[in-house]
């Protein structure tokens, strides 16, 4: 390459140009695996895709049990984010609605979880004795109350709204993640008009069927996230 | 709040306008003071919480059979309250209005004022603070007596958020007169509806399209009138959910005519469905208007160029020859020079040489530049269609790319040096041969100069490189080729007017004194790229690197010695090949390392700067604190001069603190997905890039490549004087 004599001798010249091939090869080829290597993880921080694999979440429950997606392995698992004094979420329990689809999943063995990302001094916010009374009063039936007040699982999740629904599959494959149904409003007399996508997904699931609707709009209040 | 002022102001604009608009119902005061009917106000007993008085308002005080006026729910909102658009974005929900109209009357649907956008967090909402009025246009039947009234009956329900939401209704009763002569309300009615038309959607003059680009949308805008001077800010509403992610940043981007939106896709994204929404436009003013744009979606990624910008605008052979003058620039660029040296002493061999020779020589190292520019452009666009926004300079970023860089440069360095010679050995050759391996080191001269050079060229071609990338694939690599052969010029040209070469001095001692000297560039940046390494992967990189450059240094020696001898030199030559394969291990042991463990000597407590990061950014602007961003790398040495002579110095310091300007510093040595992503979405793939966001919320002003202090300090004073004139009407 830099040879400033123009006199060079036979026996080297395969040397000479291996040496600069494999210089040079080796540089173009770094310049490839470099953008193979970038390709590889550029999906591991994005937003949860449907028919990839949930993200990982551990978090307390509000019995001091430590729950994580790994440890469920095997189940289906059914994820709500919630906030007691929402009144999106208010609709769904006071008509049962909510407490319906808990059972009916407890009924299919599905694992439910309820999640709240509300951090102290915002609305949702309960302690775990709260979490408990509220679950009591209001005769729902969630296998756990998940606190996530630094909402790590809520944002790993990229929850936006109180109610926001996720089904993840046996396999730990997210199947369905969305609304609770099709209607967004307050009004409890829309329950009956609205397409229940949730409960469908349960249904589908617990077959062994496809999601049909596997994305919906979540509708709700904002999920009030910690803002430090 | 910046909101609040605005509608102030705006109200403010409207009173002197509605005085105008008074002009027309003047021609009727006649009949009015016949009549002896004051205007009154037409607006319905309230319904009020602590967060929202509403109402129901008619901008007509009396009206006559068959016409056509508007009534709409006005909301008067308590501080920080808001209530939504029809897409509300991702909570919340839009008021819903029901009318009760007389018997033959008609309403149409509500004219949806033009949003802003409401983060909370994480969330986006879109919606409206301070004053609202969702307007609904009725039509009085033909046959409706003048002497009775008209009644307009609404129940209106509305979701109301802070941080928490409530939902709230009312019923509203409008007795509206019927008359032989219509009779527009009050002025403060009328002044309601004005500032809710300042945000009523205007038909774009505009066309539009929508290309998917992976998990980006890229939404272009082209007309005439949308200039960098016109346009200051732009974001996209889409009228329904799914569409676009509404929380992540839309980052803007101008040429002349064109405007081009980055957007994040919404989870149900379709390409075969409509994806029509409002473009609010924020001019120089500071005034947003709300424009209806309905845009093509482009399906066949390619067939479209998402990313015009330069390239549509400029006729092809100009951006060839724009791109070819910026080859030739590279020649003079600092990371070029290893490569110089290359060149210098490869002319000065051919001062000596036949013309033929020299003209191959030429045509060959030319060859190579195209190759290696040919190459780098079908790996860019190859991991692009992959979906990964990968920089330019990329390959730095690779750790075992930089380790084998850094042996390679040692390696010539030490030839030059004279320690052992290339294509210098035992045994007789043809003339012929000689000249093939001169013609094959040519060859791979080019090759090298391209992939060195490349840092380098993203100071002068960053814009243009990030549009070539974005276009069709003959045009990326028309632009990529004609950089080379912008590169390769000097050097061709001694091809093609041999007599350059002729003028070029005689062989001599001379040459082997440059030669020599020529090594000491090699050197330095082996060193350097040792340096890179060490900001990369750490104490454990420089190790292995040092430790290589070692075994190159000692299979240079012994291969060296087996030439200088007088036998075969078979056990130099062995332990030679020893010392390569063991280079070559080490540079497996590399491929382990963890890019990031680096350990950063700059983040000491002392610095003057906050990592980079959207979300800091983001949190930053909501703020409406000023913020200047600057992305950098250890392998761009543009960059590291920029901070050197620029960026670091007091003045340009002390302007940053004087304006509270909050500085954050990317580094990019390592490959980061959001960088990349940063960058992608001002059109960028290399570095240096340098932006301020002045204080407010504005949009963005994009530095150029290369600093100087008075440059910095000019810019920083101008975006925050024209910042300060014109407070944001769009938050």
């Amino acid at each position: 390459m830099t040879d400033i004599r123009s006199k060079a001798k036979l026996a080297d010249l395969p040397f000479d140009r291996r040496t600069l091939m494999l210089g040079t090869t080796a540089g173009l080829t770094a310049v490839a695996a470099g953008g193979l290597t970038a390709l590889a993880p550029s999906s591991a921080s994005a937003a949860p895709q449907i028919n990839k694999p949930a993200p990982d979440f551990t978090a307390v429950d509000s019995n001091g049990k430590t729950q994580s997606l790994a440890d469920l392995r095997g189940k289906v698992v059914a994820l709500e984010w919630t906030n007691h004094d929402c009144p999106y979420v208010r609709k769904h329990y006071n008509t049962g609605n909510m407490q319906a689809l808990q059972r009916q999943a407890a009924d299919a063995g599905i694992v439910w979880l309820s999640v709240i990302s509300s951090p102290p001094g915002e609305q949702g916010n309960v302690t775990p004795e709260k979490a408990n009374e509220l679950t009591q009063t209001r005769k729902a039936a969630p296998t756990a109350v998940l606190l996530d007040p630094k909402g790590q699982m809520g944002r790993a999740y990229d929850a936006r709204t109180t109610p926001h629904m996720f089904l993840i599959n046996a396999e730990g494959t997210l199947v369905y993640m969305g609304g609770i149904d099709s209607i967004p409003s307050t009004r409890a007399d829309d329950l009956e008009k609205a397409t229940p996508y949730f409960r469908d997904a349960m249904a589908a699931v617990a077959k062994g069927e496809p999601v049909k609707n596997a994305v919906t709009r979540p509708y709700g209040c904002s999920v009030k996230y910690t803002t430090s | 709040m910046p909101g609040r002022g605005t509608v102030a102001r705006m109200s403010g604009v409207f009173d002197r306008r509605n005085l105008m608009s008074l002009a027309l119902p003047m021609a009727t005061l006649a009949v009015l003071l016949l009549a002896a009917k004051p205007t009154v106000a037409l607006e319905s007993t309230a319904t009020t919480s602590p967060r929202v008085t509403a109402t129901l308002i008619s901008d007509a005080a009396q009206v006559t059979p068959g016409q056509t006026f508007r009534v709409g729910l006005r909301q008067k909102l308590a501080l920080h309250w808001h209530t939504y658009w029809k897409n509300s974005g991702d909570a919340g929900a839009p008021p819903e209005i029901r009318l009760s109209l007389p018997d033959g009357a008609s309403a149409g649907e509500i004219v949806w004022p033009g949003p802003d956008r409401i983060p909370a967090g994480p969330v986006m909402n879109y919606g409206y603070e301070n004053e609202i009025v969702f307007p609904i246009s009725v039509t009085v039947p033909r046959d409706a007596q003048p002497g009775q009234s008209f009644a307009v009956r609404a129940e209106a329900e509305w979701l109301v958020c802070e941080r928490e939401c409530i939902p709230e209704k009312g019923s509203f009763t409008l007795d509206i007169p019927i008359g032989d002569a219509a009779v527009a309300a009050a002025s403060d009615i009328q002044a309601a509806f004005a500032t809710a038309d300042t945000r009523k959607p205007l038909s774009s003059p505009w066309t539009t399209r929508l290309a998917p680009e992976g998990d980006a949308l890229a939404l272009t805008v082209e007309g005439a009138d949308l200039t960098r001077t016109a346009v200051k800010g732009a974001y996209f509403y889409p009228a329904t959910w799914g569409v676009v992610d509404h929380a992540a940043p839309q980052q803007l981007s101008l040429s002349d005519g064109v405007l081009t939106l980055a957007l994040a896709k919404g989870q149900t994204f379709n390409p075969e469905a409509k994806a029509d929404g409002l473009l609010a436009v924020t001019d120089g003013g500071g005034v947003t208007r709300w424009f209806e744009i309905n845009p093509s979606i482009s399906t066949a990624p390619g067939s479209a160029n998402p990313a015009p910008s330069v390239i549509e605008t400029l006729p092809l052979w100009q951006t060839a020859l724009f791109a070819f003058l910026g080859g030739l620039i590279l020649n003079l660029m600092p990371c070029v020079f290893p490569v110089l040296a290359i060149k210098a002493t490869a002319i000065a061999k051919l001062s000596g040489g036949a013309l033929r020779e020299v003209r191959l020589a030429g045509a060959y190292y030319t060859l190579g530049v195209l190759v290696a520019f040919a190459a780098l452009a079908g790996t860019l666009l190859a991991v692009r269609a992959g979906g990964t926004a990968v920089g330019w300079g990329f390959q730095f970023q690779s750790p075992l790319f930089v380790a084998g860089m850094s042996w390679l440069l040692l390696a010539i360095g030490l030839n030059l040096s004279g320690v052992f010679e290339v294509g210098l050995g035992v045994g007789g050759t043809g003339q012929q041969l000689a000249q093939k391996s001169g013609h094959a080191g040519s060859f791979f001269t080019g090759l090298l100069a391209v992939v060195v050079a490349t840092p380098c060229t993203a100071p002068f071609m960053g814009a243009a490189i990030g549009a070539a990338l974005t276009a069709p694939v003959y045009i990326c690599l028309l632009i990529f080729l004609a950089m080379g052969l912008g590169l390769a010029a000097p050097y061709a040209l001694l091809g093609i007017f041999p007599g350059l070469a002729r003028a070029l001095p005689r062989p001599g001692a001379w040459m082997v004194r440059l030669r020599q000297a020529m090594a000491f560039p090699m050197y330095a940046s082996a060193a350097w790229l040792v340096w890179v390494l060490s900001q990369q992967i750490g104490d454990f990189g420089v190790l292995i690197a040092l430790s290589g450059a070692l075994l190159v240094a000692l299979a240079a020696w012994m291969y060296g010695i087996a030439q200088h001898g007088t036998g075969r030199g078979l056990v130099s030559r062995g332990l030679a090949t020893a010392a390569i394969a063991g280079t070559l291990g080490l540079l497996v042991q590399l491929n382990g390392a963890t890019p990031g463990a680096a350990a950063r000597s700059e983040t000491a407590a002392g610095a003057n700067y906050e990592p980079f990061s959207n979300a800091r950014l983001e949190a930053l602007r909501r703020e409406g604190k000023p913020v200047f961003v600057n992305m950098t790398a250890a392998w761009c040495i543009t960059c590291l001069v920029n901070e050197r002579t620029t960026l670091s110095t007091d003045a340009v310091q002390q302007a940053f603190r004087d304006r509270g300007i909050v500085y954050l510093k990317g580094d990019w040595t390592n490959r980061d997905p959001e960088i990349g992503a940063y960058l992608r979405s001002f059109n960028r793939d290399g570095l240096p890039f340098y932006a301020f966001y002045p204080a407010g919320g504005r949009d963005p002003v994009v530095l150029p490549p290369v600093l100087t202090e008075a440059m910095v300090v000019g810019e920083l004073e101008r975006a925050s004087k024209s910042a300060s004139i014109a407070p944001p009407s769009n938050r």
